[in-house]
């Protein structure tokens, strides 16, 4: 499974949330087919829960975990 | 916002407005764009834009209505995909709802049915299928009425789910569970309850209950002992009659192997056969021999079953059946048969002895009243008839248990003559001789002679059992035998003779043979003295037994019946003069007793005449009164092999006179007529052999006055 990873860092809510959820979109197709999984690497702690939630809703699984002192956000097909 | 170019026409104010229009329309658009932005972040549920982070250029060129519609999509796109599955869920669970074999039932808080599912409905509503709304106590309970005790309002109280076990509704039982339904808030709406239909397993746990209970009742009610064993020999499982035969509670048989029970007296082919079912060979009908707790040897018979798992022995099963008394009572019996054949045997011996005997005494006794006082002839002759008698009480010994003896019995009480008996029997042996006898011992009807021969022999036995001194018991006293005694003893009062001595003990070996004929350990023994010992009492209608121990001493038990008379005054009698006068006749088909008689009766002063048999002694009968010289008594031979006995002549002779006095002699000495000789017709009776003294005796008591006829 390819991972494209996207460093959001310096980014607040809900700029972050909205460069996901454009990500998302755009790769929606390759997620459902679980080809491909996209990790953000945030350091806003709003988006940790906005990110995760939208992408749920959306049919996704999305997980949270720490990195390098930053959240590491990773979606990936439900 | 770049410029879009200006009127080189001289428009320039009109283009000025224009884009002062433009430019404000422009910043409407975006005002409007960013505030619906805001609106639907709110809607994702994050916070408002800042101009700050996103300028009006960027968010136009970023397009988030465009990014917040397309997730908006997917997240109806999710919904849809939700919906479905949902949809799907549900009729899956309708499905198991309606199909299932339990009844399901849900109600509300008041107990309403909110709904049902068609198991429930057959269950207890005849398949009526509107009865949301209803009571479940009206559907289930059959009542309108509500019940405080209710146990499944339980769950509806606290939410907690409840389960009961056997609910019996309208003759059928049922396992229940509940459980609570519960809103968002955590609340209890309601609650499921699900009915399992146990009438069925019921039922058949209790026919299997009844069943155990009936096989259970006959395996611990048998008279038939039930062991079950494991390949080692350890017992698995007995049943009561096992433990009452044994006399090992169950724990303590669960605990014991039958290689351990197995009875000493088992031999190596019995082990081994034990062994062999243990390893899973064999089986069918077994005979076994086990110990009981208090070391009782129990013989067992029956039928032994292999127990196989998977195709390995796992030990076996055995129904078996108590047979030790039918043992004894068959050891008692095979005694006996060989006691009667070799009493047979002997009785016909010991008459024709007797006659021989009687030919020797007679002339001894001839020969000492000829011969001078202190004529070493006569001492001889004393030593000669010692000879004799002793050879007379072998014979004697012999009739006792010939099948045609029988006990010449009196009314009389054995405590003096076990008295006597045992202080002759110990006189001269370093044995400590201790006599108890009750005084207040019942009479007994016994041939005094015969029993004071067996006190004699059990006696003697003990003393010659202590070689180095020791202590010999002898007691007689009361007993009634109940049915909790021996089952050899038949019931009734009995007088017990107990001869208990500290000797040498016998050897387990040899206790069954003990009474056999011939048997004996002791140099020089006949073997005769307790086989007599066992005849005598048999024919006087009473019982011995013995216990011996190796090294520990024996005790001999006889029991006498008791009579129900009471004891007549003593007698007393005095000896007559022994000669006499007077004519004889003498019937005997023996020449040389006719001889020997004759001549002792000569010797006595009678005159002697002689007969062959009965036919001729009443020819010379009718004859010598015919010539006035009649005969003052007759002496008549009982037995005339081919001719008439002393029975059949003496009818004859007294329907010729009936006075006249006749004596029944016999070497059968217990003959029953000897034994009751005036119930023949005898006035007298006289035993083969005899010495002059008893003839004159025997005459002299026969006849009424010293100087007869």
């Amino acid at each position: 499974m390819k991972t494209i990873d996207y460093d959001i860092r310096g980014q607040i809510c809900p700029s972050t949330l909205l460069t996901a959820l454009r990500e998302i979109n755009y790769h929606q197709e390759a997620l459902h087919d679980g080809v491909v999984r996209l990790h953000f690497l945030t350091d806003n702690r709003d988006c940790v829960t906005t990110i995760p939630e939208s992408a749920r809703n959306m049919g996704y699984a999305a997980e949270v975990s720490r990195e390098q002192g930053c959240y590491l956000i990773e979606v990936r097909g439900g | 916002m770049a410029d879009s170019g200006a009127d080189p026409c001289g428009g320039a104010a009109a283009s000025a407005l224009e884009i002062q229009r433009l430019h404000e329309r422009h910043q409407h658009a975006t005002a409007y764009i960013r505030d619906k932005v805001n609106e639907l972040l709110k809607v994702i549920g994050t916070s408002p834009l800042r101009p700050e982070e996103l300028d009006d250029e960027t968010l136009i060129s970023l397009d988030p209505i465009g990014i917040v519609a397309g997730s908006f999509r997917q997240v109806l796109d999710h919904l849809n995909r939700t919906n479905e599955q949902l949809r799907f869920a549900r009729e899956e669970l309708q499905a198991i709802f309606d199909c299932a074999g339990l009844g399901i039932l849900v109600i509300d808080r008041e107990q309403r049915i909110l709904a049902s599912n068609a198991k429930f409905r057959e269950q207890f509503a005849m398949g009526d299928v509107n009865l949301t709304g209803q009571y479940c106590r009206e559907v289930v309970c059959k009542t309108d009425r509500p019940d405080r005790a209710c146990p499944f309002m339980v769950t509806l109280k606290t939410g907690e789910s409840f389960r009961c076990s056997d609910w019996v509704v309208a003759g059928r039982h049922y396992d229940i569970v509940e459980t609570a339904m519960r809103n968002q808030a955590g609340a209890v709406t309601g609650c499921v309850l699900v009915y399992a239909d146990i009438t069925e397993r019921i039922q058949s746990e209790e026919a299997q209950r009844r069943s155990e209970e009936r096989y259970r009742d006959l395996f611990e009610n048998t008279n038939d002992l039930i062991v079950s064993a494991r390949p080692d020999g350890s017992i698995e499982y007995v049943n009561g009659a096992w433990c009452s035969t044994l006399g090992y509670s169950r724990a303590e048989a669960e605990r014991l192997s039958l290689l351990e029970l197995l009875h000493p007296s088992c031999d190596a082919a019995c082990r081994e056969h034990l062994r062999s079912l243990l390893r899973g060979e064999g089986g069918g009908q077994v005979r076994t021999t086990l110990t009981a707790k208090d070391g009782r040897m129990v013989v067992l018979e029956g039928d032994v079953s292999l127990m196989r798992e998977h195709g390995k022995s796992v030990g076996f099963r055995a129904i078996l059946r108590d047979t030790t008394e039918r043992e004894i009572l068959e050891e008692e019996l095979r005694k006996r048969e060989k006691l009667e054949s070799v009493g047979l045997l002997a009785g016909g011996i010991a008459h024709d002895f007797n006659n021989i005997l009687t030919a020797v005494l007679g002339n001894i006794s001839l020969a000492q009243a000829a011969a001078a006082p202190g004529d070493p002839v006569h001492a001889r002759l004393i030593e000669a008839e010692k000879a004799a008698l002793a050879a007379r009480g072998l014979t004697q010994q012999l009739l006792t248990f010939s099948h045609g003896g029988s006990p010449v019995k009196r009314l009389t009480s054995v405590a003096q003559l076990v008295r006597d008996q045992t202080i002759f029997s110990c006189r001269g042996s370093s044995v400590d001789c201790q006599i108890r006898t009750d005084p207040a011992l019942w009479a007994v009807e016994v041939d005094e002679g015969q029993i004071g021969q067996v006190v004699n022999n059990l006696v003697l036995n003990a003393v010659q059992s202590m070689n180095n001194g020791g202590t010999v018991e002898v007691s007689a006293d009361n007993v009634t035998v109940g049915p909790q005694d021996d089952p050899l003893l038949p019931r009734g009062n009995f007088v017990r003779i107990t001869v208990h001595d500290t000797g040498c003990g016998i050897p387990r070996e040899n206790l069954q043979r003990m009474f056999d004929p011939y048997f004996t350990t002791k140099p020089g023994g006949t073997g005769l003295g307790l086989a007599v010992t066992y005849s005598i009492v048999k024919q006087h209608g009473g019982h011995i037994s013995v216990d011996s121990e190796w090294g520990r001493g024996t005790t001999f038990v006889l029991y006498l019946p008791a009579s129900t008379q009471a004891l007549p005054a003593p007698e007393y009698s005095v000896l007559e003069p022994q000669h006499g006068k007077g004519r004889i006749l003498v019937m005997d088909d023996e020449r040389i007793v006719r001889e020997i008689a004759a001549a002792m009766l000569t010797e006595l002063g009678y005159e002697a005449v002689s007969a062959v048999d009965g036919t001729a002694a009443i020819g010379l009968y009718k004859q010598a009164r015919a010539q006035g010289r009649p005969f003052d008594a007759v002496i008549m031979d009982l037995t005339v092999p081919g001719g008439m006995g002393g029975k059949e002549a003496v009818r004859k002779l007294h329907s010729l006179d009936p006075g006249a006095r006749v004596l029944v002699s016999s070497g059968y000495s217990n003959d029953p007529v000897m034994a009751n000789y005036s119930e023949y017709g005898f006035c007298g009776v006289i035993s083969k052999p005899y010495r002059l003294a008893d003839l004159a005796t025997a005459l002299r008591a026969a006849t009424p006055s010293p100087d007869p006829r």
